[in-house]
């Protein structure tokens, strides 16, 4: 009895939280303009239609110019930040910490209001170099994430071991703590990019027409005049942020293996 | 031997904590010497000074005449072992091994030829493309001794190298250890908390108590004659006594231990009659029954018998004078409460200094 | 000795400055635009200097002095920016109806007599001899306002200065403020009556079956928000896949409103938030002994009563740790309600971006932006508090 509301209840919750991904995708192969079930016809018109769409193709293009730029420039200077904060000389190194990951915290909506205001007195609003920026602002604590733990999980003994066997500290860190870095890095560019491709608030407030990324496109058309192209839209995103995501588990799998593996 | 590494009033703390203070050692070129302690007595401080991962906070570390304390790791040719390996996990055996060659800058077939032999001496050159997660931790403790080795640097040092292994893979690797130490006349500084191992490998061993050393001596002389009170407790198992010296005489002295006993012992110069003095006497020094040259004889009962196995623990006692004796086997049907003779060498009991 | 930690601690620092230094630039900053917004009102100061340095000699008694005239004149002028008079005109002309045709008048008048011609404002136009013009002067002059603060949470000052509430049915933002809190209360407590005992059970099962209620939960969070946005406005339609199965199965005979309504909102909120209430629960109970609640039962407990009194006080502080955050990140939510709510589910986030976006109106979205921004920062520093690390989103 217990057992049997045990598993009814499991089962419930798994549904209510995946059904309604699953539930839509289907919806972007139908030839209907209407987004219902049953689908009398499959057909890729949707998909044609985001690839020919002006305003889809340049959005696609869009996420994909500013998720690279924002991804680039949240990686090296999150990665550097990461780095300056092992070091147990460091002051006010929790204030640092928590001011680094605040980003994540501020509502988005409140940052864009901000940014939209100051972008305005220096020129940046509406403008790629903008967009690129405020991204990287919201990307940067998913990079601190992942690099401090993956640099935490760095044995200190071993640096000691290629400094004791001559290698000055510039090359123990190309040689030991880079590399070894490096999944974490990986895994934070990764989750970078998907934030900057999922983010829609605070481009509403700095983007102009013209930097229009997918997810900004994919609001304005739920809200104005929703279509199949949303739908395939997503299966787009689903499934570009099931591959980034599984690129990501994939790594940190990999190197929490090699970790438990070093220890003897 | 002239000193090749030598430690000058060293003294080290962390904050306020207060570490080692006044350390004076000196390390002979070619020796294995062994750092033995107690947990926190801060033997890896005194190694990590050594190899550069910290600074003294006062004195003077040479090696070879010249002063290293201000140097950094990388330019003391010192090789480290580390207790957990510290194998580099992202590089392959080979690449562990060749990479302090790299470091040197040397030719690359000079590095490949030097990694090929040194890992075919501790016989892992079958498994030179595995990564060190694939290798057992015997196999990863004889990878980093060799990366240690392969440099040929001026020291090894190595802190518990062995405390992560299984009693018979120990075993196996001190005799290993120690005969790389005797092929290649290297000089090594190695850390333990194991005393047998300490006993069995070095060439001379610092005892060492809260951040002073106690005695640097053999092992021989560091079981046989130790000098202090904290050195006969903790090497091995002993009787500490202290008894009045009534007698001074040619090299030997008669105490008087307690409850009318008396026995003859060796003494050392310091000694006077009248003097109260602290003495040593290994359980295993002594024999239940009468000793033919018949130096100390002493009558007493035994209270209690412990069997282990490979000998015999033995309580004895006299009034409320109390000995522990250690015997191969119970000669006679020895029970609680019998009376025995107990006997000892005078040269077998050792004056403390107080 | 002491000069290797201090080496040290430049090095660290040189690499931690460049992020710390594009974080004060486009993070900080930004948000001190906003709060400036909200209480800086130097419109009429920046373009009436002389008047604003004047006017406050003035007792606000009958008409100012003269000098106070003169100087206004100077200003209007000297006025050369058109926009930002343009704003004046506006902001003045907000205070007292009338205010545009004076300004614009008189300063027309001003601009084409000549420099020494000490011109009568009173003689140019008989409002200038009412004093509530002036009045309305000397309260747009100071550079710094609580209006916007006070505008945020419905209060005004009266003429007196003195701080009332402003009129019932002039202002809502009391009302979406409650609206906010309410709508994040009942999305936290039913992510934890769903996440309590999902985690609990996550916890318990083994093997495959803790892989999938896991996987259950990290997938809806790798996958973008808008998609899952997009999901339910799908799904929720009259016409959409959840009323057409109950339609089918007989349930109902009419579609149920589902979207557009405060129903839609906190169904589609639950869902995206229930990650965060999970994990931290998940992980407290990873840390559990799983032999406790044997232990409890072998001391005689029955299961209902060593759930009572070990499990539960066990996964309080993740049930804590978890409400903080779906409470925090619920009260800034924009994309959810904005799509799948109606008209009287918007929240204080939409607010917001209404009057930043819709009328400009920068002082009060910069003030509620402040009271958001505020009410976030407290909920973080305890939620902080009560986890050690403080650690977000499980990234
Ligand atoms: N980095 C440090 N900061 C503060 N105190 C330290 C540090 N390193 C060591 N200590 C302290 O110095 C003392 C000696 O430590 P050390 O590691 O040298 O002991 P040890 O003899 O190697 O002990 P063990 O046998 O347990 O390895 C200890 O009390 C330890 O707590
Ligand atoms: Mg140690």
């Amino acid at each position: 009895m217990f057992r049997t509301a045990q598993i009814l209840f499991g089962v419930s919750v798994v549904i209510f939280l995946l059904m309604p991904i699953v539930a839509i995708l289907p919806l972007a192969f139908t030839s209907s303009v209407f987004l219902t079930y049953p689908i009398e016809d499959y057909s890729l018109r949707w998909f044609v239609e985001l690839a020919t769409a002006d305003a889809w193709r340049l959005s696609i293009m869009n996420s994909l110019i500013i998720g690279l730029g924002a991804t680039l420039l949240s990686t090296i200077l999150g990665t550097l930040a990461s780095l300056g904060m092992r070091s147990k000389a460091l002051p006010f190194a929790n204030l640092l910490r928590t001011m680094f990951l605040l980003p994540m915290v501020v509502p988005a909506v409140v940052l864009g209001v901000g940014m939209q205001m100051l972008f305005v007195n220096l020129g940046l609003a509406s403008t790629y170099p903008g967009v690129i920026v405020a991204h990287a602002v919201l990307c940067v604590p998913f990079v601190i994430v992942s690099v401090s733990a993956s640099l935490q999980g760095i044995d200190p003994s071993v640096e000691k071991a290629a400094s004791s066997l001559g290698a000055s500290p510039v090359m123990v860190f190309r040689r030991v703590t880079f590399p070894l870095a490096l999944p974490g890095v990986i895994s934070g560019a990764v989750f970078a990019f998907a934030t900057s491709l999922d983010e829609v608030v605070i481009t509403l407030f700095v983007a102009g027409p013209n930097q229009r990324t997918l997810a900004r496109q994919m609001f304005s058309s739920i809200r104005e005049n929703i279509s199949p192209t949303v739908v395939a839209a997503a299966l787009l995103l689903i499934i570009g942020t099931l591959c980034l995501g599984g690129l990501a588990a994939l790594l940190r799998w990999r190197q929490e293996r090699s970790a438990l593996k070093a220890v003897p | 031997m002239q000193p090749f590494i030598q430690f000058e009033s060293v003294s080290k703390s962390f904050g306020s904590l207060a570490v080692i203070d006044s350390l004076d050692l000196t390390i002979h070129k070619g020796e294995f010497l062994s750092l033995l302690g107690p947990s926190g007595s801060g033997k890896t401080t005194i190694l990590m000074m050594l190899a550069g991962f910290e600074r003294p906070t006062r004195g003077t570390i040479t090696l070879d005449g010249m002063r290293i304390d201000q140097l950094p790791p990388h330019r003391r040719e010192m090789g480290v072992v580390f207790q957990n390996y510290a194998l580099f996990p992202h590089m392959t055996v080979a690449e562990n091994v060749a990479f302090p060659l790299e470091m040197k800058r040397l030719p690359r077939h000079e590095i490949a030829r030097k990694v090929e032999r040194a890992l075919d001496m501790v016989r892992l050159g079958h498994l030179k493309n595995r990564r060190p997660s694939q290798l057992s931790g015997g196999q990863q403790q004889r990878v980093a001794l060799t990366r240690a080795l392969v440099f040929e640097p001026r020291v090894i040092l190595m802190d518990e190298p062995l405390g992560a292994l299984d009693k018979q893979l120990r075993e196996h690797m001190q005799l290993e250890i120690r005969e790389l130490h005797k092929r290649l006349g290297l000089t090594i500084v190695f850390v333990t908390h194991d005393q047998s191992e300490a006993l069995t490998m070095s060439d001379r061993i610092a005892v060492f108590n809260a951040g002073k050393v106690e005695q640097i001596d053999s092992p021989h002389a560091i079981y046989d004659t130790p000098r202090t009170r904290f050195v006969a407790q903790f090497i091995g198992e002993t009787n500490l006594i202290e008894a009045d010296v009534v007698n001074v005489q040619n090299g030997h002295a008669t105490i008087v231990l307690g409850a009318d006993l008396a026995a003859k012992v060796r003494s050392g110069p310091e000694l006077q009659a009248g003097q109260k003095a602290l003495f040593s006497l290994r359980p295993e020094r002594m024999r239940l029954g009468a000793d033919p040259a018949g130096d100390n004889a002493l009558d007493m009962t035994i209270t209690d018998c412990i069997y282990h196995g490979d000998h015999m623990r033995v309580q004895l006692a006299k009034g409320n004078f109390t000995f522990t004796a250690r015997c191969e086997r119970l000669a006679g049907n020895w029970t609680v409460g019998t009376p025995v003779v107990v006997s000892f060498d005078p040269r077998d009991c050792t004056v403390l200094a107080p | 000795m002491s000069r290797a930690p201090a080496r040290e601690r430049m090095g660290a620092l040189l690499l931690i400055v460049p992020l710390l230094a594009f974080l004060a630039v486009f993070f900080l900053w930004p948000l001190w635009t906003m709060v400036r917004a909200s209480v800086v009102d130097d419109t009429v100061s920046r373009v009436l200097p002389r008047t604003a340095a004047a006017i406050v000699s003035w007792d606000g008694q009958g008409l100012p002095p003269t000098q106070v005239q003169q100087a206004l004149v100077e200003d209007l002028r000297q006025a050369d920016d058109q926009q930002a008079l343009g704003e004046t005109v506006r902001r003045l002309n907000s205070a007292v109806s009338g205010f545009r045709t004076l300004l614009t008048r008189t300063t027309n008048a001003v601009r084409d007599g000549t420099d020494a011609v000490a011109v009568d404002l009173g003689d140019l136009d008989r409002r200038w001899k009412e004093p509530r013009f002036w009045l309305a002067l000397r309260d747009a002059v100071p550079p710094y306002t609580d209006r916007n603060l006070l505008a945020a949470v419905d209060m005004k000052r009266d003429a007196g200065g003195a701080i009332v509430s402003e009129d019932p049915g002039a202002s809502a933002n009391r009302l979406i403020m409650f609206r906010t809190f309410l709508v994040a209360a009942i999305v936290t407590l039913a992510s934890a009556a769903i996440g309590l005992p999902y985690a609990m059970l996550a916890a318990a099962v083994t093997g495959w079956k803790r892989t999938a209620l896991l996987l259950a939960v990290l997938v809806p969070l790798w996958t973008s928000l808008l998609v899952r946005t997009t999901a339910w406005f799908v799904l929720l339609q009259n016409e959409g896949l959840i009323n057409r199965a109950l339609q089918a199965m007989g349930l109902i005979d009419s579609p149920l409103p589902l979207i557009f309504n405060r129903v839609g909102v906190v169904i589609a909120m639950t869902h995206v938030l229930l990650p965060f209430m999970v994990l931290p629960i998940y992980s407290v109970l990873l840390s559990v002994p799983r032999n406790l609640m044997q232990a409890a039962a072998s001391m005689g407990a029955g299961p209902l009563r060593a759930f009572w009194r070990v499990l539960l006080p066990l996964s309080l502080p993740g049930l804590l740790s978890g409400s903080l955050l779906v409470f925090m990140v619920a009260i800034g939510y924009y994309i959810t309600p904005a799509l799948v709510g109606g008209a009287n589910d918007q929240m204080i986030s939409s607010v917001i971006a209404f009057y930043a976006m819709g009328t400009a109106n920068w002082g009060l979205a910069g003030a509620l932006g402040v009271i958001l921004l505020l009410v976030t920062m407290i909920l973080y520093f305890i939620y902080g508090r009560l986890s050690k690390s403080p650690q977000l989103l499980g990234a």
